[in-house]
C-alpha cells in the first residue's frame, strides 16, 4: 500500500536523522562511484597487452663492475653469443628498457623537423635486430633491422638514426591516413630524418602510471644499443625451459664475465614477475579502493540499520497503534522500507550530483577520466538495495510488535 | 455483537500461571451502550484487548458480529480491527508526527479506499467532532479534550459496527470529560455499539447497562438498562 504521503510529512518532523542518514547515503554514493570507476580503469590497465608474448621470456638486469664504458660493447657482445648459444634459448637481445619496466627514454617525434608542436610522445627502445623475436613482437608490415644496422652508441651522443621501427598505435598518429612505411619522422630538435621500415602491431611503453596513457602503446625501435650499464638482457625460452634457465642464465653469465651485478632482487625476472610487480601498486590502490567502499557501504548500512532500529523502538507504541486500527505485519513493513526508500531516494539524487561534482574536480586536477553515467546508476540502484537490505531486521522486528502494545502505558 | 462464552486467558510463566480471565461470559446486543468497570486487575482491560483483537484468547469462544475468530490468521484479525471495530484509548493514542487530518485517516488507508472517499469520510467524522478547522494541526497543538475528539472521529471514519473505548476521559479534565461523554452518548443514539472500560461509576451509570469485573470474572451484569453493580447477578452469556 502507498503511504509516501503519510511518511514525508512524518520525516519532516524528523528532520535530523532523515538529513543525515540521506547526506551519509550521498556522500558514500559519491565515494563509491568514482573509487570503482578508479578501479575499474586501474584494473583495466593491469590487464593491457604489452605487445610482447609474455610467456617464456626471462629478463636479466646487468651491471658492469669496474668497465670503461667503450668496453661494453665487446661484453655485451660475448654475452649476447653465450646466451644464443645456450640449450633452451630461442633469442636473446639487448635494450635500454622494455615494456612494464617502470624506467626508460621518452621523446617526442613529428613528421616534420620545422614543427613547434609534437605531434606524438613516445619512448625509445634501443635494440638490435634480434628485439623481435627475443621480445615475441609481431611484425605486421615492413621489415626488421638488418645486422648491417645496428650500431653501439653512446647514449649522450645520440642523435638520430637513418631507419626506425615504430609500433602501429604511433604509426597510426603520425600518418592517420595509414601510410607511415616508408615515411619519415624526427625526434624533437632534431633535422635529420628516420625512415619507418618497419611497424609492430603493439609494444607497449615501460611506464604504467596514468601520465603515460596517452602514449601507452607508442614505441620506436632504435637499432642502437646503448654503451655503458643501460642494459638489460631480454632471454626467450623454449617452452618448459623457463624455469631451469632462470638458475642457468646468471650463473651462465657469471661464468662468462664476474665483473658484473645481477641484483638479487629483481636481477632475473620472469616477464610475469615484470608485470606482477609493475601493476603492484595500482592492484594495491585498487584493493586499498575496495576496502574503502565496502568499510563506506559497511557503515551506511550500519547507520541505516542503527537509525531505523531507533526509530522502530521510538515507535513501538506508533506500531502498536497503526496494528490496532487495522495495519497488517506486512503493511508496517512495507512502511519501514518506504520509509527507507524515500530516504535513500533523496540521498542517491544528492549523490548522483556529488559523485559526477567529484569527478569534474578530479578530471581537472588530476588526469582522471570522465565517471560514466553507468557507474552512477548502478551505484544508485546499488545504494538503495543495501538501504532496503539494511532496513530489513528492524522493519521485520517493527512488523512484530503486537497491536496490543497499543494499550500499554509508555 | 460481541459474544464471549466461557472464554479465558492465562499467562504463563514456568513457574507459575496467571488467569487474567476465567470462564468469562459477556453479550453484547447491537446498538447497546455497555459499561465494563471493575478495580484495577480486574481484567478490564485484557477483556477490551480481546474484544478489540488485540489480544488472543486461551480458550472458550468469542464471537464478533457473528464471526467466530479465535481460529483467525493475524492478517483476518487486522481486516476484523480495520473494518468492524472502532478504538478509543484513554492516552488517545494519535500519532504525534501526523496532522489531525492524517491521524484520521490512517485506518483507511489501511483499508485500501480511494482518497476522494477517504478525503469525504475524514471531513465527515472532524465535522461530526466539531474540528474541521484544526485538520492541519498537529496533537500537539490540541487540548487533551480535542486529541480525544480526534481519536474518536478517527474510530467512526471507518463506520465501525462496535466502538470499544478504554477509559476515555481518564486523561481529561470534568469539563472536557463531560464533552466527550456527550460525544460519545450522541454515537450511541445515533445507532452505535459501545463498549467502554471505565473506573468512574459516574460515567458508568450513563451507559445503558454495567457489567462489573472482579478477577477476571464477570460478577454482575443486568440484562436490564440502568441496572447497577449491587443487585446484579453473574450473566449468563
Amino acid at each position: 500500500m502507498l503511504q509516501i504521503k503519510p511518511i514525508l510529512a512524518a520525516l519532516k518532523r524528523h528532520k535530523a536523522g532523515t538529513v543525515l542518514i540521506a547526506l551519509q547515503i550521498a556522500l558514500t554514493l559519491a565515494i563509491v562511484c568514482n573509487a570503482l570507476f578508479i578501479i575499474q580503469q586501474r584494473t583495466e590497465h593491469l590487464s593491457r597487452p604489452t605487445g610482447m608474448t609474455e610467456t617464456n621470456l626471462l629478463t636479466v638486469a646487468n651491471r658492469w663492475v669496474g668497465a670503461d664504458d667503450k668496453a661494453t660493447p665487446s661484453l655485451g657482445k660475448t654475452d649476447l653469443e653465450a646466451l644464443r648459444r645456450m640449450p633452451g634459448v630461442v633469442d636473446a637481445t639487448l635494450t635500454n628498457s622494455y615494456p612494464l619496466r617502470g624506467g626508460g627514454w621518452s621523446t617526442s617525434v613529428n613528421t616534420t623537423p620545422e614543427a613547434k608542436k609534437e605531434m606524438a610522445h613516445t619512448t625509445l627502445y634501443f635494440t638490435d635486430d634480434h628485439a623481435l623475436a627475443a621480445m615475441g613482437a609481431k611484425l605486421v608490415a615492413g621489415r626488421n633491422f638488418r645486422p648491417s644496422e645496428i650500431e653501439w652508441v653512446d647514449a649522450k651522443e645520440f642523435q638520430t638514426t637513418p631507419v626506425v621501427i615504430v609500433t602501429k598505435a604511433l604509426a597510426d598518429k603520425l600518418y592517420p591516413d595509414g601510410s607511415a612505411l616508408g615515411k619519415v619522422l624526427y625526434h624533437s630538435g632534431h633535422t635529420k630524418p628516420s625512415t619507418i621500415i618497419g611497424i609492430v602491431e603493439r609494444l607497449q611503453v615501460p611506464w604504467t602510471g596514468t601520465w603515460a596513457s596517452n602514449f601507452a602503446e607508442n614505441t620506436i625501435l632504435i637499432p642502437r644499443l646503448l654503451t655503458g650499464n643501460f642494459g638489460s638482457y631480454l632471454v626467450r625460452t623454449q617452452p618448459g625451459q623457463l624455469e631451469r634457465l632462470t638458475k642457468a642464465v646468471p650463473k651462465l653469465l657469471i661464468q662468462t664475465n664476474r665483473m658484473r651485478v645481477i641484483p638479487e632482487e629483481r636481477g632475473v625476472r620472469t616477464f610475469a614477475q615484470v608485470r606482477e610487480q609493475a601493476y603492484k601498486s595500482d592492484r594495491g590502490m585498487a584493493i586499498l579502493m575496495g576496502v574503502v567502499c565496502a568499510v563506506l557501504l559497511a557503515i551506511t548500512a550500519a547507520g541505516i540499520v542503527g537509525l531505523t532500529s531507533f526509530w522502530v523502538g521510538q515507535r513501538r507504541k506508533q506500531i502498536g497503534v497503526r496494528r490496532a486500527l487495522g495495519a497488517t505485519k506486512h503493511d508496517i513493513l512495507s512502511y519501514f522500507l518506504t520509509e527507507n526508500l524515500l530516504i535513500g531516494a533523496g540521498g542517491v539524487i544528492v549523490g548522483a550530483a556529488l559523485a559526477i561534482g567529484m569527478n569534474l574536480w578530479l578530471v581537472s586536477h588530476f588526469e582522471m577520466e570522465r565517471l560514466s553515467l553507468l557507474y552512477v546508476a548502478a551505484g544508485v540502484i546499488a545504494l538503495l538495495l543495501l538501504g532496503q537490505g539494511a532496513v530489513l531486521a528492524p522493519a521485520m522486528k517493527a512488523s512484530r510488535v503486537p497491536p496490543v502494545e497499543a494499550t500499554r502505558s509508555v | 455483537m460481541l459474544k464471549m462464552t466461557h472464554l479465558s486467558k492465562v499467562y504463563r510463566t514456568e513457574v507459575v500461571e496467571t488467569y487474567a480471565l476465567r470462564d468469562f461470559n459477556i453479550n453484547v446486543k447491537e446498538g447497546e451502550f455497555v459499561a465494563v468497570t471493575g478495580p484495577s486487575g480486574s481484567g478490564k482491560t485484557t477483556f477490551l484487548t480481546i474484544a478489540g483483537l488485540l489480544e488472543t484468547f486461551t480458550g472458550g469462544h468469542y464471537h464478533l458480529d457473528g464471526i467466530e475468530v479465535s481460529q483467525l490468521n493475524d492478517n483476518a484479525r487486522s481486516k476484523i480491527r480495520n473494518e468492524k471495530i472502532g478504538f478509543i484509548f484513554q492516552a488517545f493514542n494519535l500519532i504525534p508526527d501526523l496532522n489531525v487530518y492524517d491521524n484520521v485517516e490512517v485506518p483507511l488507508r489501511y483499508r485500501g479506499m480511494k482518497a476522494a472517499e477517504r478525503k469525504q469520510r475524514i471531513m465527515d467524522a472532524l465535522e461530526r467532532v466539531g474540528l474541521a478547522s484544526r485538520a492541519k494541526h498537529y496533537p500537539a497543538e490540541l487540548s487533551g479534550g480535542q486529541q480525544q475528539r480526534v481519536a474518536i472521529a478517527r474510530a467512526l471514519a471507518g463506520s465501525p459496527r462496535l466502538l470499544l473505548a478504554d477509559e476515555p476521559t481518564g486523561n481529561l479534565d470534568t469539563q472536557m470529560a463531560r464533552g466527550v461523554m456527550e460525544l460519545l452518548e450522541e454515537i450511541h443514539r445515533e445507532g452505535a455499539t459501545i463498549v467502554m472500560v471505565t473506573h468512574d461509576p459516574e460515567l458508568a451509570a450513563r451507559a445503558q447497562r454495567n457489567v462489573h469485573i472482579i478477577d477476571g470474572q464477570v460478577v454482575d451484569l443486568a440484562e436490564e438498562p440502568r441496572f447497577h453493580a449491587h443487585n446484579a447477578r453473574v450473566a449468563d452469556a
